[in-house]
């Protein structure tokens, strides 16, 4: 049984608000004399219009390639110089900035934050470059067995939606892209809400800094709590020929936002699967059949309809084997609830992996911009701790059979393995319904 | 260039020191607290890298880093997993060149049963003959899922070209011929050949506060090593081979230059920390020499990286371009030239400055996690090497531009340089 003792809370942070609306939460640490910031800001891939995606990641790239007084160049000195790190990223729900920086630096580089958000360049050069660059790696990606698998189970389950491109875009759409539609996308940054986190040694006057003298205010707000809508699955087998040793397979659907009280139990679930050495799918697939060295499953939060996928690649010779070693995985997960022992364990990895995720002003910054900016309070992370107590195994198998009854298929490896892998999913209860949708 | 002389070094760190324990048997254990880390992390070290190999044996080192967890003496298959991630641990390991290590990241309470779980498992493995025959599956498969990333695959094939006869060529993962091959028994030898008292070490990092460490170790695994121990082999000295070579991969999108030169090794620490500021000022960063001029003024790469690879034998520069497949003679032409520049006219001091706090934030934005913390504790002690903490700081305050154009610029030549074009098939 586990024996694994409760995590303290998170202390609260200090908060303000920064004119024009933006929440700060600011947590003091010990520690080494760094500070960690994210700007979370709601509104990433998942908000490309149709015809522009990649335009949320083509945005996050131009954020630091000019804005304000400086030139990208001069930018880039001024924060390499410094030894310090500034990114922006696009999510599929956030364009998020991130600073990792010496204390020591923090006076000279918080205020980018600000100028980075309302006064980008734009520039037609560094547009052309950045553009260039996310549709050099979106062919790359394409190397990646995983990917492609990945790729096409989110197209399958996700279609023209919001989750349904990869953030770096479509090669067709993004080539298109150009400087009217991102001048666009950054006039609406903040519309939706944004969040500030702040977490290690912040340097004096961090309001003044945050929103120098004279500067315009950050028209922004609170994100507010989404309740997405229930997603709709249509299970399937989606298959990718490549010339490969292995098969690999990924078995998903979608399911519910991170808000949603459902969250967590998939959560449980996932601890129970996917968390560790001694996880189901870990010691079913792996430990007793040797079918793979990696297994899992993807689980992130989302805003939306997050994904739930079981993920491996075996040998294309035992892609049988694999293919219904997996099935029965999922199927035990509908047939029966946890014993009381696996759950006890489920939670004792989610308190352990809540508690190694705290271990660094970048963690748990990254940890809690994101559980504000979907609109959940700062203690939602130690509220979710407490909460999982009280689960019980029936709990858990009722979400699960809400939740996770439709899976689709996604296959990508040599046409033996897909077609021996295919005729399993075509025989089993959960691919029974469904046809082929698409052989590339 | 950076637009002016950015301040020294910041002074705020205060950086407590590691304390070393002797065991009566020669096993050196080092630990050091950290006042905000919520967790201990418990890391064990060993001498057991690849490298240390001998023919029949390729892939042992990995493939006992798997059998470890598959039980001891005392613990069944998956008992360890089970009670370290009960508790609200958890545990992995990894297998380099030169070394293996097996780390345990736990809450503060369950450090006294953790640990000795840890040594327990992997001082005396149980190499089940069963659970030998499932976890070679499981170790083909590893290196099946490599082989499908055609990155890898050009990567190996570099470090074959240019260690041609040295361990540092062959895959740590080893060869399917060679890993049929190998036995229980087998890796009961190697097993009990490497893992000894002069070639191990033990670090804790975190939250030990008041953690009596000498009296958890004195009846544990770890103090029952016996001390009649071999030493360990000596290193083959390695001699990169420079060269020019090709190689078309199926599924291949973009091309890949590589590129490996030879650096001082790993014991001398002064000249890593050197290696560490050139290879930051060629490559870290968007106003790093090779990144703005391929990848942002002339547009030709996707990305350039230049990573050191800090090993015992000589440590490795290895430089990946991606680029188009028709751009890779403009890719390898500006490479030169951008050395060449460098050559001809030293960088600014200031130049000398931006990597110098590159690499300085880098170093201690790592020393935040306990995992982390331990990683670089551990290693040090293994190899003899446990420093104060600020000491690497201060090494690359040793390192001017001049001294670095004398004595690293020319290490890193193009000619001297082992280059592997992957181009799609």
């Amino acid at each position: 049984m586990s024996r694994s003792t409760p995590l303290p809370p998170l202390p609260q942070p200090e908060c303000f608000e920064l004119p024009g609306g933006c929440p700060v939460s600011v947590l003091r640490r010990a520690g080494p004399a760094i500070l960690s910031a994210r700007l979370w800001i709601r509104g990433g891939s998942a908000g490309d219009p149709p015809g522009q995606r990649g335009r949320a990641q083509l945005l996050a790239g131009l954020l630091s390639r000019g804005c304000g007084d400086l030139s990208g160049d001069q930018l880039a000195d001024l924060v390499e110089g410094l030894g310090d790190e500034l990114r922006c990223e696009a999510s599929e729900d956030a364009l998020v900035i991130s600073l990792k920086c010496a204390s020591d630096d923090a006076a000279a580089l918080l205020p980018l934050l600000g100028v980075m958000v309302q006064s980008p360049w734009l520039d037609p050069d560094q547009i052309s470059l950045e553009r260039q660059l996310n549709l050099q790696t979106l062919g790359r990606l394409r190397e990646d067995p995983f990917q492609q698998a990945h790729d096409q189970l989110r197209s399958h389950l996700f279609g023209q939606g919001p989750y349904g491109h990869d953030p770096l875009g479509v090669e067709a759409e993004l080539a298109g892209l150009d400087r009217p539609q991102l001048v666009d996308a950054a006039g609406a940054l903040g519309g939706h809400g944004a969040a500030l986190v702040l977490v290690g040694r912040p340097p004096k006057d961090l309001i003044e800094l945050l929103q120098p003298a004279g500067s315009p205010a950050w028209n922004c707000r609170t994100p507010s709590l989404l309740s997405g809508q229930e997603a709709k699955n249509e299970p399937a087998l989606v298959l990718e020929e490549q010339d490969t040793e292995q098969l690999v397979l990924m078995l998903g659907t979608a399911t519910v936002p991170l808000a949603d009280p459902r969250s967590l139990a998939l959560r449980l679930l996932q601890c129970h699967l996917g968390v560790g050495m001694s996880s189901r799918l870990f010691v079913a697939l792996r430990e007793d059949h040797g079918l793979a060295y990696d297994v899992g499953v993807h689980a992130p939060a989302r805003c939306g309809a997050a994904p739930f996928v079981f993920h491996l690649s075996s040998s294309a010779e035992r892609a049988a084997e694999a293919t219904t070693e997996l099935l029965s995985e999922w199927q035990r997960l509908l047939d029966q609830p946890l014993s009381e022992e696996e759950l006890a364990l489920a939670i004792a990895k989610f308190r352990g992996a809540s508690a190694a995720g705290r271990q660094t002003c970048g963690q748990i910054a990254d940890r809690q911009a994101m559980v504000l900016g979907h609109g959940l309070d700062w203690s939602y992370a130690d509220e979710a701790l407490e909460r999982a107590g009280s689960f019980d195994p029936d709990m858990l198998h009722v979400v699960a059979r809400q939740l996770l009854s439709r899976p689709s298929l996604s296959l990508c490896g040599p046409p033996r393995a897909l077609g021996a892998a295919g005729k399993v999913w075509g025989t089993h209860p959960l691919g029974r319904p469904s046809g082929v949708q698409a052989l590339s | 260039m950076p637009l002016s002389f950015p301040p020294p070094l910041q002074a705020a760190d205060s950086f407590e020191d590691p304390s070393l324990l002797r065991l009566a048997n020669g096993v050196e254990v080092v630990s050091l607290r950290q006042e905000q880390a919520p967790l201990v992390c418990l890391d064990f070290w060993c001498q057991a890298g690849s490298a240390g190999e001998e023919p029949g044996q390729e892939g042992m080192a990995h493939f006992l880093e798997h059998m470890v967890f598959k039980g001891s003496e005392r613990l069944e298959a998956g008992q360890f997993d089970r009670r370290i991630e009960s508790l609200g641990g958890s545990s992995n390991a990894a297998t380099g060149f030169d070394d293996v290590h097996y780390h345990v990241l736990v809450p503060a309470e369950a450090v006294t049963e953790a640990l000795e779980l840890l040594l327990d498992l992997v001082l005396k493995p149980r190499l089940d003959p069963g659970d030998f025959r499932m976890e070679r599956k499981v170790v083909l498969e590893e290196l099946a899922q490599s082989e499908d990333q055609p990155e890898e695959v050009a990567f190996q094939r570099l470090l074959a070209l240019a260690c041609p006869g040295h361990p540092y060529g062959r895959p740590i993962l080893g060869d399917r011929r060679a890993l049929k091959a190998q036995t229980p028994d087998g890796m009961a030898s190697f097993h009990n050949n490497a893992y000894r008292p002069r070639r191990c070490s033990l670090a804790l990092a975190g939250a030990i506060d008041q953690l009596p460490i000498e009296t958890l170790l004195a009846s544990s695994a770890l103090a029952g090593l016996d001390s009649q121990a071999t030493a360990p082999p000596p290193g083959v000295a390695l001699e990169l081979r420079p060269g020019v070579h090709e190689l078309e991969l199926p599924r291949l999108e973009a091309a890949r230059l590589l590129m490996a030169w030879q650096l001082p090794a790993a014991a001398d620490l002064e000249a890593v920390a050197g290696a560490d500021l050139l290879t930051s000022l060629l490559a870290e960063g968007r106003r790093s020499r090779l990144v703005q001029r391929l990848r942002e003024d002339l547009r030709l790469v996707e990305s350039i990286d230049l990573d050191l690879n800090v090993l015992e034998s000589g440590s490795l520069a290895l430089l990946e371009a991606v680029c188009a497949p028709e751009q890779v003679a403009a890719v390898e032409e500006q490479i030169a030239v951008v050395w060449q520049e460098i050559c001809c006219t030293p960088p600014p001091e200031s130049e000398l400055e931006r990597a110098r706090r590159l690499v300085a934030n880098g170093y201690r934005f790592g020393l935040e996690s306990a995992s982390s913390v331990a990683g670089l504790i551990g290693h040090q002690c293994l190899w003899g090497r446990l420093q104060p903490l600020s000491h690497p700081l201060e090494l690359l305050q040793r390192w001017s531009v001049e001294r670095l154009g004398a004595e690293l610029l020319p290490l890193l030549a193009p000619e001297r340089a082992c280059r592997l074009l992957a181009l799609p098939a």
